[in-house]
């Protein structure tokens, strides 16, 4: 059997470009400007979702690092050895991270759920 | 302190493995078509583990524990950035960029503004990033090869970056999802297991994995503690660096649609949680039961050299083993997913994407980095990786948040955000290399400059953008309507 390999490559390059076709915007029928409108307005809404959600979670962040930083005492409070601080850092960001995608995800679902509703009866 | 024998086989082990499952790979996907196929139906779950397995790096398999006995408390700070950087991604990008259809950043910049120039700044940005990210992976390489089998450090990069480039030019690795989520689930596991083990022994003889707390009292070093600023920057430069991975991004094109696009990411995030509990449980231990590498420049090897000091014997050998062996899966992962978007790049841009293009642009894509390993000395992985984030966060970032939320956004705009992003970033970063480092200096500013930098980017690309307002790329609508507005129910994206 001939163990030379196939030209695999040249598949793995048109996959990475599949460019021409692929990367053109289809050209659909010129947009209507209430279609535009309902777009602008989908963008806009996803838009405040996730600046919301992000802006939240930063200050928290932000605000952890300052209480930290400005209240070294926070260490002297122990669980199991352990200081707080160690406990919020290390395990308990971590569902919180998770809670915001998870509410995040449904938001934007129900978002585009309505943008469905109105431009494509 | 470690069975030489034992580490090698394990080393050997891992590799011969991914050789095999490379080539084999190769007969069960060969056409652009299995891919797009494949496309369709890979889940979630699967393609969230995918993700993850190429995620992990050095930086978080050695860095993360290192980091924590270096500097404590500091170090917790890592793996939230690391973790919530998917959380931004999730947020601002995970859907609109399914929905473009692009596989990589340089096809979102010219779907988004149509220009070949902008493109090839973008590319030209991407292969830097690229080469930087793979550098850290070569140098904890070497350092594993060297702390467990004694052998020297070098042949540790030389032997991940010729397993790679074989790998990549036999051409399997990047559309076997199947592979990369194996990896993180063994990247998982060899970490939760020793971690278990030692907690268990040190439980059972009744010792305290924090000596009575007294590891979190002990003061460190105090140049390693860095202070607010620092810690503040390098969030920034994590939350924002990771939107802009291109081996990260290139994974998405695997989503059917745009809401599993969202579902992969969520899951994604309470995998790397998962994941992380273990290296910062590592790290404690560390603290308690390896002090010395805190001061000696091994922090990174804290990982490898714990069973053995805490365990002994067979035992310790045999954790140490399986941790050196996931260890080698995470160089092997994340090396061959960056070296693939690399050679991607570099011969659609420099070669028109022709077969030999993508051979030599591989043999490239190799060749560098395994040069600035080979000649640069390993400093800390964390920080280094770090570093690779504050630049994607000031160059890429801005460009994928603007392009995707902005319609004002312009060519001119774009192209001068990103260059004065790369400049103030990357001359900040020679000259923290340049620099000593001594305490009170503004030394945070530059080895850390995310803060400052992430800002001057997007400032820059607004400003320029308002100026050049009239000349905003003309299909505007369409573009933002591809992006943004949600796919038919029943019909999957091409």
């Amino acid at each position: 059997m001939d163990r030379r390999l196939p030209p695999p490559t040249g598949t793995r390059v048109r996959v990475s470009a599949p460019a021409g076709t692929m990367l053109n915007i289809a050209r659909r029928s010129t947009p209507d400007a209430a279609d535009t409108f309902y777009v602008h307005s989908l963008i806009r809404s996803q838009l405040r979702l996730a600046v919301s959600v992000a802006l939240g979670f930063l200050l928290l962040l932000v605000g952890l690092a300052v209480m930290v930083f400005t209240w070294p005492e926070i260490n002297n409070i122990r669980l199991a050895t352990v200081p707080l601080p160690w406990w919020i850092l290390g395990v308990g960001v971590y569902p919180l991270i998770l809670i915001s995608a998870f509410l995040y995800n449904k938001t934007a679902a129900r978002n585009e759920a309505k943008y469905r509703s109105i431009a494509k009866p | 302190m470690i069975n030489p024998a034992v580490a090698l086989l394990s080393v050997l082990l891992v590799s011969v493995a991914t050789v095999l499952i490379a080539v084999n790979g190769l007969r069960l996907s060969r056409t652009t078509g299995d891919f797009y196929v494949a496309s369709r139906t890979v889940k979630p779950w699967w393609n969230a583990s995918a993700i993850g397995g190429e995620y992990l790096s050095a930086a978080s398999f050695l860095g993360i524990a290192g980091l924590i006995v270096v500097s404590g408390q500091d170090g917790l700070w890592f793996p939230i950035g690391y973790t919530a950087g998917y959380l931004m991604l999730l947020l601002f990008v995970a859907a609109p960029l399914r929905r473009s259809r692009a596989y990589t950043i340089p096809d979102f910049a010219q779907i988004r503004f149509g220009s070949m120039k902008l493109r090839r700044l973008t590319s030209f940005l991407v292969v830097v990033i690229c080469w930087l990210y793979i550098v850290p992976q070569l140098h904890g390489a070497s350092l594993t090869l060297g702390i467990s089998t004694g052998l020297p450090g070098w042949l540790g990069s030389v032997l991940v970056m010729g397993i790679v480039c074989l790998t990549v030019l036999a051409g399997g690795m990047r559309s076997i999802t199947f592979v990369q989520a194996f990896q993180y689930w063994l990247k998982l596991a060899a970490l939760a297991i020793p971690a278990v083990f030692l907690l268990l022994h040190l439980g059972l003889n009744g010792e305290s994995a924090t000596l009575d707390g007294a590891v979190f009292d002990t003061s460190t070093d105090p140049s390693a503690n860095r202070g607010l600023y620092y810690n503040i920057s390098l969030l920034v430069a994590l939350l924002f660096g990771t939107l802009g991975l291109p081996h990260v991004l290139v994974r998405f094109y695997t989503n059917p649609d745009g809401p599993s696009a969202r579902k992969t990411t969520a899951i994604v995030l309470g995998l790397l949680a998962l994941f992380y509990l273990f290296p910062t449980v590592l790290g404690i231990l560390g603290r308690a039961y390896t002090p010395e590498l805190a001061t000696n420049g091994n922090a990174d090897a804290t990982v490898l050299l714990l069973p053995g000091r805490i365990l002994g014997g067979m035992a310790g050998d045999a954790l140490t083993a399986i941790i050196i062996g996931g260890a080698f899966a995470a160089f092997l992962s994340t090396s061959s997913g960056l070296v693939v978007s690399l050679a991607g790049t570099i011969s659609q841009d420099l070669f028109r994407g022709t077969v030999r293009g993508f051979r030599i642009s591989t043999l490239i894509a190799t060749a560098v980095p395994l040069l600035l390993a080979l000649g640069t000395s390993s400093f800390a992985l964390a920080g280094a990786i770090g570093s690779v984030f504050a630049f994607t966060a000031s160059t890429i970032c801005p460009l994928l948040l603007l392009g995707i939320w902005w319609r004002g956004l312009t060519v001119a705009g774009a192209v001068s955000g990103m260059l004065a992003g790369a400049l103030a970033c990357g001359s900040a970063l020679m000259l923290a290399a340049a620099l000593p480092n001594e305490p009170d200096s503004f030394h945070a500013l530059v080895s850390q400059p995310a803060a400052w930098c992430v800002p001057l980017a997007f400032l820059v690309m607004i400003t320029v953008s308002l100026c050049t307002r009239h000349r905003a790329p003309g299909r505007i609508d369409a573009v933002m309507a591809r992006l943004h507005v949600p796919e038919a129910l029943d019909e999957p994206l091409p």
